[in-house]
């Protein structure tokens, strides 16, 4: 699963800089611990030059040696380690201890070597092993010798070898268990991850409205569930608008379909006159024609939602298009006795698809025409609104109940079925709305039901061409 | 005039074959595209009615392999696919002219009508049916000797029926020949029937022979046996 990948790599991510940390720590600690330790040998390099001067003396045979009895009283065991050499001012080697045997610390002097009071350095003996040096002139006995101590490196070395080694062998337990500790970390953050993915994993188009558990909607989890249960809400929305058209459209051509059944078997069932039979047919293709009609629209409408229709967008003056409106739909006004009022307040133009716009106007404007009782009126305005080109058409129909406002450009929906007693699906001004949209435009209505309504549509406004 | 109709469906083909004989057109049916390939390979049609949906091979591709051999005859398209794009492929494959399913069958008859005559120009300025005269020129309308007051699309749409007497005009060809639109729709329909209304009480109230009818659910005739 994906959520243990994420895990395994959140550890990773912690335990890899936490090592990384570590080495440079055990490094630097390291550093320290052998400059530490080089300062501390040097040191007792130096009082032990000091005992070692006390003890030096001048045999009979002119050779130099060391009182031995004095070893017992040393408090340093690493006394024992000592490497001890005298030498002549001439580099003569005048004394070499047991432990150094035929071997030399370094050279002959160096120039200025132990001049000042001493001088410590590292230095490789004759047999190639580090040591850390420290000399000094001395007069013995009234003659000059030089006196090397020197102490194997390998002392320090050896110390710091066995530090590191115990550290380095905690460092996979103590890494073992911070990645033990981060991946369950890991785990109880990334919890309700999964949590929200197998409660997202039974939400299905049957239970859209289930949402996802928000513990804390101020943390990115809890945004999370918040951005996917809005996702939700949206999709469950236009899930149930598709269900609701569906069904609205399945019902709205069963209408004519059993209309079509009806009245053919009607007819089929008496003799009749060729009248008859010729009225029962023009019945029915009246249905069809219903039907076709609705297709053709369904088709439209199922078109737009996939965006398949280009649009020619123009600039032209909104008020002609409101004209040819008003004329095209003229005789269905003179026929209601509708006194109609087209007002232009200032001279606007649109950017849109004049065709289609055209056709939401038509709709819109035959809907207050439709609504409209006889001999009542019609308003229409065209005006500029910010950079909106706006036409607001009033009616003074029965107006629209606010709770139906926000729904009659739903497709098929009918404020008041039994009193509209149209034929005609309730496509128009879902139409229209699409059209208007689609033209990066707004619809909408102003209502309070017994005082008429205006549907007033938004454009981007353009300059007019001069010529317009 | 010898009419080839290209259809699978046995009830489409049956309804175009009865529907164009009576119009009197003789009429042979092909139901693949093979066999329309053959057919228009071996006789001569004046006219072939082709569904763009035909199984084989399509409408399209008989028609670009005929246009391809160079047979010139006239093609209506006939097809239930009716996006701009569909129309300019059927157009630019060689159709002639092209018909949305489901259509009206007047309307089938005035673009075969239109197809069959194409290049004849029609210029008749004076019609007349009965004892309805128009002249078109002078824009005048008498009917049995008196003039009717007519608004200029009233003048139109009785031009438009005058010209094909005795034939029923649907609604869809009203919408596009007279009032010039682009597609039906409500509104639209609604106006149409409005204005015939009103032609018709002008035309015929005061009369005792009623020219101007109304073929329920297809459309409207002006003639002579109107009832």
């Amino acid at each position: 699963m994906i959520l243990r990948g994420v895990r395994a790599r959140l550890t990773l991510w912690y335990v890899a800089p936490l090592a990384g940390v570590i080495a440079l720590y055990l490094t630097v600690v390291s550093a320290l611990a052998f400059w530490q330790m080089n300062r501390v040998l040097t040191h007792l390099a130096k009082e032990d030059l000091e005992t070692v001067k006390g003890l030096l003396y001048f045999r009979a045979d002119g050779r130099v040696d060391l009182h031995q009895e004095y070893h017992h009283h040393t408090e340093w065991r690493q006394a024992q380690e000592r490497l001890l050499e005298v030498l002549g001012p001439d580099g003569r080697i005048l004394y070499r201890n047991e432990r150094l045997g035929a071997r030399t610390i370094d050279g002959p002097p160096m120039p200025g070597e132990g001049d000042r009071v001493y001088s410590e350095r590292s230095a490789q003996m004759s047999d190639g092993s580090a040591v850390l040096l420290v000399s000094s002139r001395y007069e013995l006995q009234g003659a000059p010798v030089l006196i090397r101590v020197a102490y194997s490196e390998d002392l320090i070395w050896r110390r710091l070898r066995e530090t590191l080694a115990i550290l380095l062998l905690a460092l996979p337990f103590a890494l073992a268990a911070i990645a033990f500790i981060g991946y369950k970390m890991a785990a109880r953050a990334l919890d309700p991850v999964e949590q929200m993915a197998r409660r997202a994993q039974q939400i299905n188009s049957e239970n859209l409205d289930e949402r996802l558990p928000v513990e804390n909607p101020d943390d990115e989890l809890g945004h999370l569930a918040i951005e996917f249960n809005a996702t939700l809400g949206r999709i469950g929305q236009s899930f149930e608008q598709l269900r609701r058209f569906t069904s609205d459209a399945s019902h709205e051509l069963r209408t004519p379909l059993a209309a079509i059944r009806s009245i053919g078997e009607v007819g089929l069932q008496q003799d009749a006159s060729p009248e008859a039979y010729r009225d029962t047919i023009g019945s029915m293709l009246e249905e069809v024609n219903r039907l076709t009609g609705l297709v053709d629209n369904l088709l439209t409408l199922s078109r737009a939602d996939a965006g398949h229709i280009a649009l020619q967008p123009s600039v032209f003056p909104v008020m002609p298009l409101l004209r040819e409106a008003a004329s095209l739909l003229e005789v269905l006004i003179e026929d209601k006795s509708l006194r109609v009022e087209l007002v232009e307040e200032e001279e606007v133009c649109a950017l849109a698809d004049r065709l289609y716009l055209r056709q939401a106007v038509v709709n819109v404007l035959h809907n207050a025409v439709k609504f409209t009782p006889v001999g009542g009126a019609i308003s229409a305005r065209v005006y500029r609104e910010a950079n909106w080109a706006v036409l607001a058409i009033r009616d003074s129909g029965p107006g629209i109940p606010p709770q139906h406002a926000s729904r009659v450009f739903e497709r098929f929906y009918r404020v008041d079925e039994a009193r509209s007693g149209e034929k005609a699906a309730g496509l128009g001004l879902s139409i229209a709305q699409w059209a208007v949209r689609a033209n990066k435009g707004e619809i909408g209505l102003i209502s309070a039901a017994g005082d008429g309504c205006t549907f007033w549509i938004r454009l981007p406004a353009a300059r007019c061409r001069a010529a317009a | 005039m010898r009419v080839l109709v290209v259809e699978d469906e046995d009830k489409m083909a049956e309804a175009l074959r009865h529907g164009l004989e009576t119009d009197h057109y003789s009429v042979s049916v092909a139901h693949t595209g093979e066999e329309a390939f053959y057919l228009v390979s071996t006789e001569t049609y004046d006219l072939v009615i082709l569904d763009w949906l035909l199984p084989g091979r399509d409408g399209i591709e008989v028609l670009t392999r005929l246009r391809q051999r160079g047979v010139s005859v006239p093609v209506l398209l006939v097809t239930a696919r009716d996006a701009t794009e569909d129309r300019v492929r059927g157009l630019d494959a060689g159709a002639d002219d092209y018909l949305v399913k489901p259509f009206a069958f007047p309307e089938l008859l005035a673009r075969i009508r239109a197809l069959l005559r194409r290049g004849v120009a029609e210029t008749s300025d004076r019609l007349t049916v009965a004892d309805l005269e128009m002249d078109v020129a002078a824009h005048k309308v008498k009917r049995a000797g008196k003039e009717l007051a007519l608004t200029a699309r009233e003048f139109d749409l009785l031009e438009y029926l005058l010209r094909q007497p005795g034939r029923v005009v649907s609604r869809e060809m009203l919408a596009r020949d007279v009032w010039k639109e682009n597609a039906r729709y409500t509104p639209l329909d609604n106006v149409i029937d409005v204005h015939v209304a009103r032609l018709r009480r002008k035309l015929d109230d005061h009369c005792e022979k009623k020219l101007l009818r109304t073929v329920r659910g297809v459309g409207f005739v002006l003639g002579e046996d109107a009832a």
